[in-house]
């Protein structure tokens, strides 16, 4: 057989058809020229090609390589995958593995920052995989020696593949002449050298290999540090795109309340509710039946509103009040007296001797007129059953009078017909209690459904409200209140600039913490321009704060709040139908009644918000405050009012010491129980001048020279409580901080919440001293208003700071020192890289 | 005389017998090996070994004798290291925090380590979920290693050093290129050539005594590695997330506050080590279970979805691989070629 192959054809055949046989011959190619040449017998022609991809082909790169992915992933399902596309699917694992560990640590997470951070963390450290050689090996060596050491190359079928994979096949061919001449010029390679394309790739290679080493070598240590310093990195920028979202999110549940509300449909339950209904119409309403029903109607309301609905039902529904009496019931004691005389040994004669006739029980209680009504009390039926009983019983002994079973049968007789415990219904009770005389009529069964109905769409607006409420001001970290806490207190506490061996300090402990902070402000007011760029950032910060407060505002009209007016109608629209139905105590339960409206579920819906609120906004109202408070003795001005003329120097000093102390760490159970303090109770007579001050701190001359070794309280010293709450919170801040929060929408604000705290914390009632109250007044509060008043103290906040601050600081100094250090090794081995013995320039003579 | 380390032979740097075959003799050529424990652990020491000296010195160098095996095995140095720093990240700098921050970060930094150790434990050992099955099934054993006998160039002119290396490869490692020959029996050792061949060829019900059973079984044994690869690829590493999940559970709290690895403390390291087993089991029931602080039904069931994911791919991958598709039909040449009609190849 004679075979043919390309040369032969080339050699015997006519021109034409060779041309047409080569796809891709060159025109004026000659065959009988190559032949003799002696070159032409070589491999066809590479149709592979070198990536060269820019930024703009990475979308439609990827598109390719998920393309590429899912065929592969065909072929290999047949059996049928080459080690390439393997090698792909292999990542592919790799990353659906890291997927469903972000997936499940996702689920285990609480918070949306802490989920959210699941898949950041995923993706950083993919991320980082693919960045750290490509910034810290490919760009350098690139700079450095003009290789791109991780250049890409498309095989001829396709397959991308990097060039310096393997070391031992690297397929020159696809760079060409001109390029490897360009490179070997970056390089330095001298010009007329023999071989000169081999020594450039040679050197090429070996810039590879050394950057793929140096690559390994680094990866472990690089990536998961990168992937973290991202983490932290995107950690600000990510907290605040979610809690825009989360805000968005929030107020979309307002605006959007009537399609909300469908989400969280009890339209099953009624229609539940509404077939038990249909299905005993018209039937008296047993004990089981009203159970289903308070328990059908009661079901997912809050336990205040539930025991109201159950009060209301109980009178709606007397079951078990009165009961009818028919045929069935008074057979049914027969049965019931057959079962209680089992006890008594006699025969089946004997026993209907004793049993009365058929129709003898209904005609006893007939003739008294006691069958055909409504009864609530028994005691008459009991009567009549019992003589007809006894009258049986004596003609069975009279008729049988050696019988024993005369005695038996009387006791039997007493235990069917009382109970012998208190409020337990009888046996013979029992079975006249079976037919309830209260029915469920249609007019009930409408009654029914229309409050069910009610208190079902009530229970789906809850829900989108309290969901809301939650998202803006509930007590846990994903909220926005929370988000706005932490952003407020990091952006003051950076302002106020501490130094690392402070922050090191004051993470110890709280008093540490207290007394560091302390320090910083006394040398921050002491500089005026330091103290009004800080109170700048308090008070843009409280702007901010205020503004994004004003949509959970319940002090606010309801016209100008969704939640409030959402709240207002949806707890108003209840009650009205529930009020027409006549469900007095489920109404007051949902919106009050007179004094007791605010303790109505409408109530605490809106003073859950208002409560949250108070108790950030005081925080930070106190935390402005206490700079004042210590601007203004730090500047011995706007004091004058508390620290009077006629108040002794040392005094006054104690006094300052104690507004100072009260400012940065008093509780709200400190305002309840005695201010103890290291004072003289003998204090240095004859000094009434003010106290002196420098550099934001007082000057003491006196306090503090008493040698005293406890705290201590002077009961008589009755003005000198309210001379320290005067001093914090009485009187103008001083013009410097009115200065800077003037034109600010909660200056009135801010002043109210002074004067609140005046007379709320200084007047209290359950206050220990009863007579050193502020200007002797007397003011009622709860505890939780005094709490929420007080706000938290400024040293416990310092405390959290620093704590927070040394941890990631120190995190960072160790890391990124490695980092760093990692980096500066990686840069500075690529001038180590790629050194070769030049070969020696070609002479003149051999060419 | 000290070598530079460009010319130290690899071959000098090994464990144990490694460069001897089973008669105790230096390999001369590629050699087949036992996939066993001895020899998957000396195998194992001895690529660690090299990934972490000779072959990292020899690509720094720029050797033109390193290759993309060596590169290869290079990989375990991002992973052991990385795994290190992984932990380090999360636990290092906890010692310097205030106490309850430091047992809030440490719980959290423990877990973080736990779950490296048990991403790799058990993205190793659930590969064999897959081979030993498929193993049982059709004889063919997907992991069997061999012993490449590689020949070195001359670094330069005055090198005087070995110039051969050992490489460890599996006969399957590469689908395109199975090392078939490595397969053949040896003669020499009175093997019958195709002898492996024909145990796969009957385990697969292709008959006995066949002429080239060799022929007959290279495709299947290129289908099943193509889809065990396959179910490996994807398998592992559910498995591996697997680990992850279960070092998160609240349980390990109870080991970690006892954990120790100073097994000179006999007493402590064994109340450590029983402690670390209940530990174990008490997390594997609360993945499975959710934990019971859980409020969320998604996170209730987010374990078992889990344990099930890996447990359903892994099977669907063993299925697949079982699920054979390029059997050669029986009495195929009678099909195609009536014998006893007479025929003329011009």
């Amino acid at each position: 057989m004679r075979t043919t192959n390309l040369i032969q054809s080339y050699v015997n055949g006519n021109p034409v058809t060779q041309q047409y046989n080569a796809d891709k011959a060159v025109k004026d190619f000659d065959i009988h020229k190559e032949l003799n040449n002696r070159t032409f017998i070589k491999p066809l022609p590479s149709n592979g090609k070198l990536v060269r991809n820019s930024l703009f082909d990475i979308p439609s790169e990827i598109r390719k390589d998920w393309i590429y992915d899912f065929k592969s992933f065909k072929h290999a399902l047949k059996g049928e995958a080459n080690d390439h596309e393997l090698g792909r699917l292999n990542d592919v694992g790799m990353k659906l593995g890291g997927l469903a560990i972000a997936a499940y640590l996702f689920t285990k997470k609480q918070t949306p920052m802490t989920k959210l951070f699941e898949f950041v963390g995923l993706g950083t450290f993919f991320a980082a995989m693919d960045l750290w050689p490509k910034l810290f090996i490919q760009l350098p060596a690139y700079l450095v020696h003009g290789v791109n050491v991780r250049q890409e190359y498309e095989d001829s079928f396709g397959r991308k593949k990097m060039f310096y994979q393997d070391h031992q096949f690297i397929p020159w061919d696809l760079y060409s002449e001109q390029e490897i001449n360009n490179i070997g010029d970056s390089l330095n390679v001298p010009k007329n050298i023999p071989n000169r394309r081999e020594f450039i790739q040679e050197k090429m290679r070996k810039i590879a290999l050394q950057n793929n080493t140096l690559w390994m070598l680094t990866a472990g240590f690089a990536t998961p540090l990168m992937s973290a310093l991202m983490c932290n990195a995107l950690e600000g920028p990510a907290a605040k795109m979610l809690n825009k979202f989360k805000s968005q999110k929030a107020d979309a549940l307002m605006s959007d309340f009537s399609s909300e509300i469908k989400k969280y449909s009890f339209e099953k339950q009624q229609k539940q509710f509404e077939d038990l209904l249909k299905a005993n119409a018209g039937k008296p309403i047993t004990p089981e039946l009203y159970e289903a029903i308070k328990s059908q109607m009661t079901n997912g309301l809050d336990y205040m509103v539930a025991d109201a609905l159950k009060k209301d039902l109980a009178i709606k529904i007397p079951a078990g009040n009165s009961f009818k009496l028919s045929q069935e019931s008074v057979d049914s004691i027969q049965g019931a007296l057959k079962a209680a005389l089992s006890s008594v040994q006699m025969s089946d004669e004997e026993f209907a001797k004793i049993m009365p006739d058929g129709d003898a029980i209904s005609n006893a209680l007939s003739n008294k007129n006691l069958l055909n009504g409504d009864y609530s009390d028994f005691s008459e039926h009991s009567k009549v059953i019992q003589s007809l009983l006894e009258e049986k019983i004596e003609q069975f002994i009279q008729a049988n009078p050696d019988s024993k079973l005369g005695k038996k049968l009387k006791f039997a007789l007493q235990q069917f017909i009382h109970s012998g415990e208190v409020g337990v219904d009888s046996s013979m009770f029992k079975m006249f209690k079976q037919v309830p005389s209260t029915v469920l009529t249609p007019e009930l069964i409408e009654s029914l459904k229309e409050v069910s109905s009610a208190f079902n769409v009530l229970k789906s607006e809850q829900i989108v409200l309290d969901k809301y409420s939650h998202m803006k001001a509930a007590l846990a970290p994903e909220t926005s209140l929370a988000d706005s806490w932490n952003e407020i207190t990091e952006k003051i506490f950076k302002q106020m600039n501490f130094t690392p061996e402070e922050i090191k300090k004051g993470r110890v402990d709280v008093e540490v913490a207290g007394e560091v902070f302390r320090n910083k402000i006394e040398s921050i007011v002491a500089d005026k321009t330091a103290y009004e760029n800080l109170i700048e950032v308090v008070e843009k910060c409280l702007s901010e704060l205020h503004g994004k407060m004003a949509a959970i505002d319940m002090t606010q009209d309801a016209s100008n709040n969704l939640y409030k007016s959402h709240v207002i109608s949806s707890f108003d629209g209840a009650a009205d139908v529930l009020r027409r139905l006549g469900f007095n105590y489920s109404v007051d339960s949902l919106v009050g009644f007179g004094d007791n409206a605010a303790t109505s579920a409408k109530a605490l819906m809106l003073e859950f918000i208002e409560e949250r609120k108070l108790g950030v906004k005081s925080s930070f109202y106190r935390l402005l405050n206490t700079l004042d408070v210590f601007y203004r003795i730090g500047h011995a001005q706007g004091i004058d009012g508390a620290l009077t003329p006629q108040m002794l120097r040392e005094v006054k000093e104690e006094c300052a010491e104690l507004a100072k102390t009260i400012m940065l760490g008093a509780h709200s159970s400190d305002y309840a129980v005695k201010f103890w303090q290291l004072r003289n109770p003998s204090p240095h007579q004859g000094d009434y001048s003010q106290i002196e001050v420098k550099d934001g701190k007082v000057v003491n001359r006196y306090f503090g020279t008493h040698q005293s070794g406890e705290l201590v309280e002077f009961a008589n010293d009755r003005n000198y409580f309210e001379a320290v709450m005067k001093l914090m919170n009485d009187g103008d801040i001083h013009p410097a901080t009115r200065a800077k929060i003037k034109d600010s929408a909660f200056l009135s604000d801010f002043e109210h919440y002074r004067r609140q705290v005046l007379e709320v914390l200084g007047c209290d009632e359950y206050f220990v001293k009863p007579n050193h109250k502020v200007d002797g007044k007397t003011v009622w509060s709860t505890s939780l208003e005094r709490f929420l008043l007080t706000g938290s103290a400024g040293d416990e906040m310092a405390y959290k700071y620093f704590n927070q601050t040394f941890n990631s600081k120190k995190w960072f100094s160790m890391f990124g020192k490695l980092g760093a250090g990692l980096v500066g090794v990686t840069l500075l081995a690529q001038f180590f890289f790629g050194r070769m013995k030049k070969p020696e320039a070609k002479s003149k003579e051999v060419k | 005389m000290i070598l530079p380390i460009s010319e130290f032979s690899s071959k000098n740097l090994t464990f144990g017998d490694n460069k001897k075959d089973e008669n105790n003799v230096d390999y001369t050529k590629d050699t087949l090996l036992k996939n066993n424990f001895s020899t998957r652990t000396r195998i194992g020491l001895d690529k660690f070994t090299k990934a972490f000296t000779v072959y990292p010195a020899r690509g720094l160098k720029g050797s033109i004798n390193s290759n993309f095996y060596e590169f290869l095995t290079m990989g375990t140095v991002p992973y052991v290291i990385g795994s290190v720093m992984l932990m380090s990240i999360f636990n290092s700098a906890n010692k310097h925090f205030s106490a309850f921050a430091q047992s809030k970060a440490s719980k959290l930094g423990n877990k973080m380590a736990m779950g490296v150790i048990l991403y790799a434990l058990f993205k190793e050992i659930s590969k064999s979920f897959t081979n030993i099955p498929v193993r049982l099934a059709t004889g063919i054993d997907t992991e069997l290693p061999y012993a490449k006998v590689n020949y070195l160039l001359q670094e330069n002119p005055d090198s005087t050093s070995d110039l051969t290396s050992i490489e460890y490869h599996k006969v399957g490692e590469s689908v395109d290129f199975p090392r078939w020959d490595q397969l053949y029996g040896d003669p020499k050792k009175g093997e019958a050539a195709n002898f492996r061949y024909d145990k796969i060829a009957k385990k697969n019900g292709l008959g006995d005594n066949l002429n080239d059973s060799d022929q007959e079984v290279k495709p299947i044994y290129k289908e099943v590695l193509v889809k065990s690869k396959l179910a490996k690829s994807f398998s592992s590493f559910m498995w591996a997330a697997t680990g992850v999940a279960l070092a998160f559970q609240k349980p390990w709290e109870n080991y970690f506050r006892v954990a120790t690895l100073k097994f000179w403390n006999g007493k402590e390291f064994l109340h450590s080590l029983r402690v670390l087993g209940e530990s174990f089991v008490e997390s594997a029931k609360e993945l499975y279970k959710g934990s019971p602080e859980s409020f969320s039904k998604l996170e209730r069931h987010s374990g078992k979805i889990m344990i099930g994911s890996a447990l359903l791919i892994t099977v669907l991958g063993v299925l697949n691989t079982l699920h054979i598709t390029h059997k050669p039909q029986k009495n195929n040449a009678d099909k195609i070629m009536d014998r006893n009609k007479e025929s003329v190849v011009d």
